[in-house]
């Protein structure tokens, strides 16, 4: 029997921390997608300006090099500016915050051109009927509109998730103690590397084998009413 | 405006960029009118209808429904504008509009495509609005797909509950705007049929329609639109039997044919 010499348990708990974290970046991911699919349909330039920005820029630049901006990068600047303007400032951001912020940013990238694409594939007449009925544009929006192009989103955002969860080791730069950071422990310490990070990647192989369960149940329930 | 004046326009005229699509119509619908407008492709009929309930914005002219005035005003770059999203939305409740291509909400069964506007716009509660949509489709003779999603009806089916749907509000006018073009012909008469219905029973009606035996015998008023105005107008015996306008004359010939 394999012998784990008692850190089963730590692949677990890193197990337990990564779909936490990979599911609020996915969580910020959605909305800073539906953020930049607003900024590139919105009638005001510096809107489409910055959506654009932001999808190159997160395009162009590694997710590393963004993580280890955000992580050191911007609390050094902030205590740098107060003290350049006389105040001791000492500031820590949380791994697990800084983490799914930074991962839910650069993955917000991707989902705002699913998002963008969803919400063009919705027929106007959808739309002009709930505006004709007498639907003021927000509820029209929340009622008609956001649920139709989610449910067109959802492929699209299944692939977003099932990248972003991988993404998810890169935190473990951060010390934050989720599956990979873990398995890495444990590893060091029981001298089997091999045993530590081949159970790790069977861990996340279940965490991708699961969403794609999940991914086709919720399909067919979105799908619902849509005839083959 | 008395308030029996369902509808009333006056002057209205819309242009897409160079393209003057309404030059200042005008009518007046009493409560229980029908009216059927006719014209050929591009004659603006559907932008008169999507004038009406300001889907389309008119750059000039007044809609009044029921009395009330819909209020215009005009933005800095000088388009006119309404004056109250608020209102606009108030009004719509009181239009019925009914479209070419049905444009039921593909994520909501039928019976939540009627009690959609009336719980969440109204404010009806739910129980009393299902009772009374559960009656609507009932009327139009679909109480048994309550439970069914738009795509799995025949397009005869969709369009009546997308009347049912519009008659959930309590509408004062209900727009028609070729509600049997996107039909196979053998699913025209059943659509048809409602509308008859509708209009025995009082209900206030404008529809674009080519159906010309529809026009004739439900109509209490013809129009015939040719370039963004109106070219004949009158009883349906006036317009259909001796048209004054030479295009009138035409456009039935082919209609008719
Ligand atoms: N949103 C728009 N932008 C630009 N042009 C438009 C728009 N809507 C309509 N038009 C133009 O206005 C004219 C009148 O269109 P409208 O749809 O009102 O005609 P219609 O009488 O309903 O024709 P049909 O019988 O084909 O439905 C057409 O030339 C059309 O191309
Ligand atoms: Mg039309």
């Amino acid at each position: 029997m394999l012998d784990l010499q008692g850190y089963g348990w730590l692949l677990l708990k890193g197990l337990q921390m990564t779909v936490l974290v990979g599911l609020c970046a996915m969580f910020m991911a959605i909305l800073f997608g539906l953020l930049g699919a607003w900024g590139k349909f919105s009638h005001s330039r510096l809107a489409n300006w910055a959506a654009d920005t932001y999808t190159t820029v997160v395009r162009g630049v590694p997710e590393l090099i963004l993580l280890l901006l955000v992580y050191y990068g911007v609390p050094k600047l902030i205590q740098d500016g107060a003290a350049a303007l006389g105040y001791e400032l000492r500031l820590d951001l949380n791994p697990f915050v800084a983490g799914f912020m930074t991962i839910g940013f650069i993955y917000g990238a991707f989902c705002t051109e699913v998002l963008r694409g969803a919400f063009l594939s919705v027929p106007r007449g959808q739309m002009e009927a709930a505006r004709a009925i007498g639907m003021s544009k927000a509820l029209a929006f929340r009622r008609v509109q956001l649920p139709l192009a989610m449910r067109m989103a959802l492929p699209g955002l299944g692939n977003v998730w099932m990248v972003l969860i991988k993404a998810t080791a890169l935190i473990s730069l951060i010390q934050l103690d989720e599956l990979m950071r873990n398995a890495k422990l444990a590893a060091t310490a029981t001298h089997q590397p091999f045993t530590f990070y081949f159970l790790a990647s069977l861990l996340f192989l279940a965490i991708t084998l699961v969403s794609m369960l999940v991914l086709k149940r919720a399909e067919t329930w979105a799908k619902r009413g849509v005839r083959v | 405006m008395p308030p029996e004046h369902a509808l009333v326009i006056r002057n209205i005229k819309k242009r897409f960029g160079d393209l003057a699509v309404l030059n200042g119509i005008s009518l007046t619908a009493h409560k229980g009118d029908v009216i059927s407008l006719l014209g050929s492709s591009g004659s603006g009929k559907s932008t008169l209808l999507r004038c009406i309930n300001l889907l389309e914005t008119p750059d000039e002219g007044e809609v009044y429904v029921t009395g009330e005035r819909i209020e215009m005003t005009r933005d800095r770059h000088g388009k006119t504008v309404p004056k109250s999203q608020k209102q606009v939305d108030h009004i719509r409740t009181r239009l019925g509009m009914v479209f070419q291509g049905f444009n039921l909400w593909s994520h909501r069964t039928i019976l939540e495509n009627i009690i959609e506007a009336p719980v969440h716009v109204l404010g009806i509660p739910k129980a009393e609005a299902k009772e009374y949509a559960l009656e609507l489709l009932h009327k139009v003779g679909i109480a048994n797909k309550a439970d069914s999603y738009p795509d799995h009806l025949s397009g005869g089916q969709q369009q009546r509950v997308a009347i049912a749907r519009a008659l959930a509000m309590k509408p004062a006018v209900m727009l028609f705007d070729e509600p049997t073009s996107a039909l196979d012909p053998e699913l025209v008469g059943e659509v048809l049929r409602v509308m008859r219905q509708l209009a025995d029973e009082g209900m206030t009606m404008l529809v674009v329609t080519h159906e010309m035996g529809f026009a004739r015998e439900v109509s209490s008023q013809v129009i015939f639109l040719h370039q963004g105005q109106i070219e004949e107008q009158g009883s349906p015996e006036q317009v259909f039997n001796n048209p004054r306008s030479e295009r009138c004359q035409q456009f039935l010939a082919t209609q008719l044919k």
